[in-house]
């Protein structure tokens, strides 16, 4: 089976699937064991198991069931193959036999969803928070976006509205009488105590029902601000629509006054009250950054300007680490408590996602960046958070947690991706610490087709023990969540690779360099998070030397002599490509973004992933039929265009001459349709890339010598600079593509001193 | 009566021809004309119809032109003439002014003693006649004492030519007098020469020399001027109304809500709101604050819930208190659904305090009335309040501890609305414990007013009613609105002490940022130095805003003979404005002292009187006597002193609730003397065996039986009486009631059938004795 093969049906793919047999070896093959698992991978194949699953009756094993235990049919028993537990079947599976076996034990189904018998107690919730320091138009998109939204969600599902400006209101939207919020100052710091008794929901301060008289539910607790969508549609459309802009006057030289802070908190404050440890999303709609309150981003004085990554370096940010701090403290509160924040911006300048990037962190939330609520972006990106599997239910999971178990062998050295720690110090937590660590199990909260989490192990065999013949090594992957149609299920993965001899040639022949690089990036930006310098690069570098030290043909001090094989060829391409992304190099960019960039990154699968690290250039010609080229200035011709997918961006670009031939209208004249078809071809296709993409990519239609081309040419190789004559060859006539205004080092010369660093040869 | 009121007004217009010299005239040789009064001035229509006949008869005593005749003391022994209610009716002695102490030749020229009375109609000229009398010196002012239909409006002078004296202050008015050939007028209260301003002849309105003479100011003693900007620190505000009503359990179920709004919403139309600028905004609030925002384009109101009573804060910075004329239709809307709103709210406890603040800070910028109507004790947030009733302390000494302020948040958020030009208005349905003796602090500071209808159930009819009816009153009351008020004597006389509702801002200025119609204020006097002449002028002035925006100042202006000697005192004392101040004295007492330590005070100022009477001014002297004499103007005091003994604010007693008591406080030391003297002695009537006319309207209304002395020995077994104080109404039923008396009022077979109770009560109007 190829790599895609297994991610198909188990939605996994490791970097090595042969494993080294001892810790010493693990090491020297640099690259860590790791899993890039997507809990929720469509299977459309999957069987509805509606059964409880069998698990080991070791606490804390508990592993679950699966086509890798032996088992003794006579016996009625079965053996842990995590911790050799003997176990019985349950009575109720008396009738097993070699024939007659459960789905769980079909060597098919090593991925098997379950769904449990006790379904969730409360529907999935969804909070809106929405701000009001918005223009009338931007405003009126928001709210209409909102509307349409309504309409998406089931009809059972809990709705909420906070509102917020330079106050936070928390409307009341079961109140028939009147429309009614409960207002919260902007500037302060509430206590879930005092939310919860502001918002009326501690039992304090009433009068005991008159006998006979039952106490109306309407008039307490939390279903006066969380109903159900078929109960208040009408409502909340009216209090949507009947929303305006802050009243609070703002002068021409301060920003409005949005206390983003205190409506996260009182949002987070009013979920975890009301419905704790339950399936909810907390929707941040921001059209601004806070200027007020704890969380406050930027101060409202216009002079003062928002935060750039070259202040945050020179530590002189003003309300940076006390916001971030603040931020991370209801992160983790959201996530303890099974609740997402997903943030949506619509503005043009930065919002203060960097500071509030836990919330989405944590628990799992989207990002989507946009210029106003009424672009497309937001609009399609937004819907698309509601999309739908084939039986019409929401394409998403709720308050999921998810655990690992490993056979003795291997350890968990941590995850990375959106999740936190629930503490879980199991028997397979490792001593290696990498992403989330010192754990075997983590709260994901929110869930999504798309959602892959890395999860790395470490080999701890001490060398010289004997390798048994066939021995391997057990993965399971265990997802629990609660399906939107309420049911709670439990989707079991569990993967068994062999483990081989030192030195075994099965071992490179088992890299799987994709799923590497992925993994390889995850690890690079979780270290760029915690200390964003030149040591994360030098540190990427080192670990491709020593990888291509240990897997490449060479002769000592021989870079000529370099040789990789397929399966690691184009490995240290993502690597060049990886250490010249917004993901590594930041400034570029403003901090808000390089936090989206980074979410995005440690969400996708490794096909996307792989995109934003080294995106797909397609070019299209008269005369040739599209064909990806390289993603090097060579590629720039003037007879062509070009279709970049760097995942945030698709652009279009019209080569010198087809642009001119556009301008003069040539492709609505007759007898030049193949003008026409070469303009449309790329259209098309890039539609074909938008349709299920999250977020919407930015989409530019460019022209060689305009200003947006620059997004192209950043994401370019620079083979041929202003400063290079090009490698290959000076000078060279024509097609010899685009010479590029940078001091970067280009591919060929990455690839150069990595050949003669990884042979041991002298520099120059 | 008519026809002796007839020829008076005849005599009255004959006045001009027998005019008596000018007592300043006599000094110089001045032109007589400068002097002279108004000729041809007209008697004013309809001010004889006004009055009884009493007041008639007083009003022409008080022109101070047909007596130079001393006070004729009339001793009377109250032990052989048991005290006739109907001596209440009368009216206080004359004023009997010395010959020209007036310019102008009218009964108007004196203020009537319902706006200014003082505790004796001739003023001794020196300390030690005041010590010799032992009456307390003093005056009752009502500045806005309501006017009714068929009254005279008070003049007003428009033109904005206001003549003050240059060293004191004073407003011009009837009593000075014109020098230097009419181009200066001389100050009657500190002699200054001062210039009569440009224009002060010269018609505005016509554009012509006009008549001085036929001034306002120099024929009226209660007059207002229309006030020029240097009397104003900003344009006039508007009237606003911000109603803090209690929303919690007990306030919803009691239906104080559902008749609160009910009440505002009928009277929406006669708030003052002339020139359309009248504000209005409705919180409510149980332990969380609710507002509602209005406005003009919708008919629909958006509650915002404000919990944060620890740090109170305004939840927007508009709608919330809006324009009454423009946001009518969500103003009518919110006040029909409010009670629904909160008809299942099961909150129990006030966050008073809280809503206090918010309601202040909506107001703040412009000033005007906050009117709170609170069902229980405040519980949450700033100015929270423990129970303090105790019923072992009742009784003892430790019961005026009681009716001091529990917290110091109501005095001082009571200063901060004086100074924000802010009114608050207390109306109280509490059936336990409220601390009224505190609420009523913040009433009793701002120049409020407090109302109290214990264990309010608008279930029962009278309590719906009384409350409905009142409020209603409250509402379309005029108000003044941020006031000043200022009292200037002659040079000799101090304003020592002052009693009422209001805030006492430097020494003698009292800031009253809403003053309610009929509402009453009590100024102590000393003599400091001997008074040399022959009269002395009280005046007092109110600088306000109207709630139709016009800021104005009203001047009321009484004129006084000064006496040397005692008998004078004595005979030109009036019982009824002693007793108010007594009351008034007696109220700041219990609280600064004890209850026993007032009761004992005002009994003894009795005893004192009386005591000095006896001894200067009848036969037997210091020695013993059979007899308790004292001048005929005074045989009520003692009665007037034996029922503010038994009032409820004052009485010995250990079943009195604290509420009840600091209610009854609030009542003394705020209410008209008019309105006072059946408070504390209440009208006695027997019905059962009426004169035949009783009952028919006549020319003054309806009429009455006459009042019997309130004593148990006139109750009948088979009888039915009337008690009345002006807050409640008692029908008394005898035993032996035959049953078509039954019939006839309750409409109930027999006696047997009666129940007792509560029925139905209501403050009464104050000018009209009659319900
Ligand atoms: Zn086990
Ligand atoms: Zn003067």
């Amino acid at each position: 089976m190829s790599f895609e093969d297994v991610e198909e049906r188990d939605g996994v793919r490791l970097s090595w699937n042969v494993w080294p047999s001892s810790r010493i070896e693990a090491n020297r093959t640099v690259v860590p064991i790791a899993a890039l698992y997507i809990p929720l991978k469509q299977r459309d194949d999957l069987p509805p198991v509606l059964y409880e699953p069998v698990t080991c009756k070791s606490t804390p094993c508990r592993a679950v069931l699966n086509p890798y235990c032996q088992i003794d049919i006579r016996g009625k028993l079965w053996i842990c193959p995590f911790c050799l537990t003997r176990n019985a079947f349950p009575p109720h599976y008396k009738d097993l036999s070699s024939t007659n076996l459960p789905a769980e034990l079909l060597p098919k189904y090593t991925t098997i969803e379950y769904t449990l018998s006790r379904p969730a107690q409360v529907p999935p919730i969804f909070l809106f928070v929405v701000d009001t320091c918005l223009d009338a138009e931007d405003l009126k998109a928001l709210r209409d976006a909102i509307v349409v939204s309504l309409s998406l969600l089931p009809p059972f599902a809990l709705v909420g509205l906070v509102t917020f400006g330079t106050m936070a209101q928390v409307h009341e939207i079961g109140y028939a009488e009147c429309s009614k919020s409960y207002v919260f100052r902007g500037g302060k710091e509430y206590t879930p105590k005092q939310i919860q008794d502001m918002l009326g929901l501690s039992a304090q301060n009433r009068a005991a029902p008159r006998p006979g008289q039952p106490m109306p539910p309407q008039a307490f607790g939390a279903a006066r601000f969380l109903l159900p969508v078929s109960q208040c549609e009408f409502q909340l459309t009216g209090i949507l629509e009947a929303l305006t802009r802050d009243p609070w006057p703002v002068a021409s030289d301060k920003r409005p006054i949005r206390c983003t802070g205190v409506a996260l908190s009182v949002a987070v404050g009013l979920l975890e009250t009301t419905f704790p440890n339950t399936g909810a999303r907390i929707m941040v709609f921001a059209g601004g950054a806070a200027t007020e309150g704890p969380g406050m981003v930027v101060s409202n004085e216009l002079k003062e300007p928002i935060r750039s990554h070259h202040d945050i370096d020179r530590d002189s940010v003003k309300h940076f680490k006390r916001a971030t701090k603040f931020y991370e403290g209801l992160a983790k509160r959201a996530s303890n408590n099974g609740h997402a924040v997903d943030l949506f911006a619509g503005c043009l300048d930065q919002v203060g996602l960097l500071e509030m990037k836990a919330l989405p962190n944590s628990t799992n939330g989207v990002i989507v960046l946009s210029d106003s609520f009424a672009t497309s972006i937001f609009k399609q990106s937004f819907l698309r958070v509601f999309n739908k599997d084939d039986q019409g239910n929401l394409a998403m999971g709720f308050n999921a947690t998810f655990d690992v178990q490993t056979t003795k062998e291997l350890k968990v050295s941590g995850l990375i991706g959106h999740a936190i720690s629930t503490g879980k110090k199991s028997a397979c937590v490792g001593e290696t610490e990498i992403g989330i660590g010192q754990t075997s199990a983590w709260k994901l909260n929110t869930l999504n087709p798309h959602t892959a989490k890395a999860v790395y192990f470490e080999v701890v065999t001490p060398a010289g023990q004997p390798l048994q013949q066939g021995s391997r090594g057990l993965i399971q992957f265990v997802t629990h969540y609660q399906h939107s149609t309420g049911q709670m299920r439990l989707r079991v993965t569990t993967i068994a690779r062999n483990f081989a001899e030192a030195g075994s040639p099965s071992i490179a022949a088992s890299f799987d360099q994709e799923a590497a690089a992925v993994l390889m990036a995850r690890i690079a930006v979780f270290k760029a998070e915690i200390d964003d310098s030149p040591d994360v690069l030098r540190w990427l570098d080192r670990m491709l030397i020593r990888l291509c030290q240990k897997f490449a043909d060479y002769r000592k001090e021989d870079p000529t002599s370099f040789r990789l094989s397929d399966n690691f060829s184009i490995y240290p391409q993502f690597m060049f490509h990886l250490r010249r992304s917004q993901f590594l190099q930041v400034f570029n960019n403003s901090p808000d973004e390089t936090a989206f960039y980074r979410h995005i990154l440690n969400e996708e699968d490794v096909n996307n992933s792989l995109i934003m690290i080294q995106p797909t250039l397609m070019s299209y010609g008269l005369d040739t039929p599209p064909q990806p080229v390289l993603l090097d200035s060579v590629s720039i011709k003037p007879d062509v265009v070009l279709l970049l997918d760097t995942f945030f961006h698709i652009l279009i670009f019209h080569g010198e001459t087809v642009a001119q031939w556009r301008k003069a209208g040539y492709q609505d004249q007759e007898g030049y349709e193949n003008l026409k078809e070469l303009l449309e071809i790329p259209i098309n296709d890039a539609q074909d890339l938008l349709t299920d993409r999250f977020p919407i990519p930015r989409y530019i239609v460019c022209d060689q010598g305009g200003s947006q081309a620059r997004f192209l040419l950043s994401k370019l190789n620079p083979s041929t600079t202003h400063m290079s004559a090009g490698m290959y060859g000076a000078n060279q006539a024509g097609g010899a593509g685009q010479p590029i205004f940078t001091d970067d080092v280009s591919l060929q010369v990455f690839m150069e001193h990595l050949k003669r660093l990884a042979v041991g040869a002298q520099t120059n | 009566a008519a026809e002796n009121q007839f020829s008076q007004q005849q005599q009255q217009q004959q006045q001009p021809q027998a005019t008596a010299p000018s007592y300043y005239g006599q000094q110089q040789g001045e032109p007589e004309y400068i002097n002279a009064p108004g000729y041809g001035q007209p008697p004013v229509a309809g001010y004889a119809a006004a009055g009884g006949v009493g007041q008639l008869a007083d009003q022409f005593g008080q022109m101070g032109i047909n007596g130079q005749k001393p006070f004729q003391l009339q001793t009377v022994n109250l032990l052989t003439s048991p005290p006739d209610p109907r001596e209440l009716e009368v009216p206080p002695p004359q004023i009997r002014l010395p010959p020209g102490a007036c310019l102008a030749n009218t009964p108007l020229a004196n203020a009537h003693y319902s706006y200014q009375r003082s505790t004796v109609n001739a003023i001794p000229n020196s300390g030690s006649i005041v010590g010799k009398s032992k009456i307390p010196l003093g005056l009752i002012i009502t500045p806005y004492r309501s006017v009714k239909e068929g009254e005279e409006a008070v003049p007003v002078v428009t033109d904005t030519i206001i003549a003050r004296c240059r060293r004191c202050r004073t407003y011009i008015n009837p009593y000075v007098q014109f020098i230097d050939g009419g181009n200066r007028w001389r100050c009657c209260m500190c002699g200054m020469s001062n210039e009569v301003p440009q224009l002060f002849d010269w018609d505005q309105a016509r554009n012509q020399p006009g008549d001085r003479w036929a001034r306002a100011e120099l024929n009226h003693a209660v007059v207002e001027f229309v006030a020029p900007t240097e009397y104003m620190v900003r344009p006039p505000q508007p009237a606003v109304y911000i109603f803090l009503i209690d929303v919690s359990h007990s306030a919803v179920q009691s239906g104080m809500v559902a008749t609160a709004t009910r009440t505002i919403l009928e009277n929406l139309d006669r708030l003052p709101n002339e020139d359309q600028r009248t504000k209005v905004a409705i919180i409510a609030y149980d332990t969380s604050i609710y507002f509602f925002s209005m406005s003009p384009e919708s008919t629909d109101c958006t509650m915002l819930v404000m919990s944060d009573v620890d740090d109170v804060f305004l939840p927007k910075p508009n709608d919330l208190l809006v324009n009454l004329s423009e946001c009518r239709a969500s103003m009518e809307s919110l006040l029909g659904r409010l009670n629904d709103m909160f008809a299942e709210n099961h909150t129990v406890g006030s966050a008073l305090g809280p809503a206090l603040q918010s309601g202040f800070k909506l107001i703040n910028p412009i000033g005007g009335k906050l009117i709170v109507l609170s069902s229980s004790l405040p519980s949450v947030g700033a100015g929270a309040l423990k129970n303090r009733e105790d019923p072992k302390i009742l009784g003892t000494p430790k019961e005026s501890g009681l009716l001091q302020t529990a917290s110091p948040f109501y005095k001082t958020f009571a200063i901060e609305c004086s100074r924000a030009q802010v009114s608050v208005d207390m109306f109280l349905f509490s059936a336990a414990y409220q601390d009224v003796a505190t609420l009523a602090c913040l009433p009793h500071y701002t120049s409020g007013q407090t109302y109290f209808y214990p264990a309010f159930n608008a279930a029962r009819s009278e309590d719906a009613v009384k409350f409905a009816h009142e409020f209603g009153e409250v509402l379309a009351m005029p108000i003044m609105l941020e006031a000043v008020m200022r009292v200037r004597a002659t040079r000799g006389i101090r304003m020592s002490s002052f009693h009422g509702n209001f805030f006492v801002r430097s020494t003698d200025l009292l800031a009253m940022p809403a003053v309610p119609q009929d509402t009453s204020y009590a100024i102590e006097l000393q003599i400091e130095e001997t008074i040399s002449s022959p009269f002395v002028v009280f005046q007092t002035a109110i600088l306000h805003t109207t709630c139709y925006g016009e800021r104005r100042i009203r001047v009321i202006t009484t004129a006084y003979p000064v006496t040397s000697n005692l008998s004078e005192v004595f005979a030109s004392a009036d019982q009824v404005a002693i007793a108010t101040l007594l009351a008034n004295k007696a109220v700041e007492r219990t609280i600064t002292h004890k209850l026993e330590d007032a009761r004992d005070a005002v009994q003894s100022k009795l005893v004192e009187i009386l005591q000095a009477y006896k001894t200067s001014m009848t036969a037997a002297g210091a020695g013993a006597s059979a007899q308790l004499a004292v001048s005929e103007n005074l045989k009520m005091l003692p009665v007037l002193v034996l029922g503010l003994l038994k009032n409820v604010g004052i009485r010995q007693s250990a079943q009195i609730p604290p509420d009840l008591r600091a209610y009854a406080q609030a009542l003394l030391t705020s209410l008209p003397s008019q309105v006072l003297v059946p408070y504390i002695h209440p009208t006695f009537y027997s019905l059962h065996n009426m004169p035949p006319e009783a009952g028919t309207v006549g020319e003054h209304g309806v009429i009455l039986p006459p009042p019997l002395p309130l004593t148990s020995e006139r109750l009948e077994r088979h009888g039915l009486f009337l008690i009345e104080d002006g807050q409640t109404l008692f029908l008394w039923v005898g035993r032996d009631a035959v049953p078509q008396l039954v019939i006839d009022v309750f409409d109930l077979p027999n006696y047997e059938t009666l129940r007792g109770g509560k029925t139905r009560e209501m403050r009464r109007g104050v000018y009209h004795p009659h319900l």
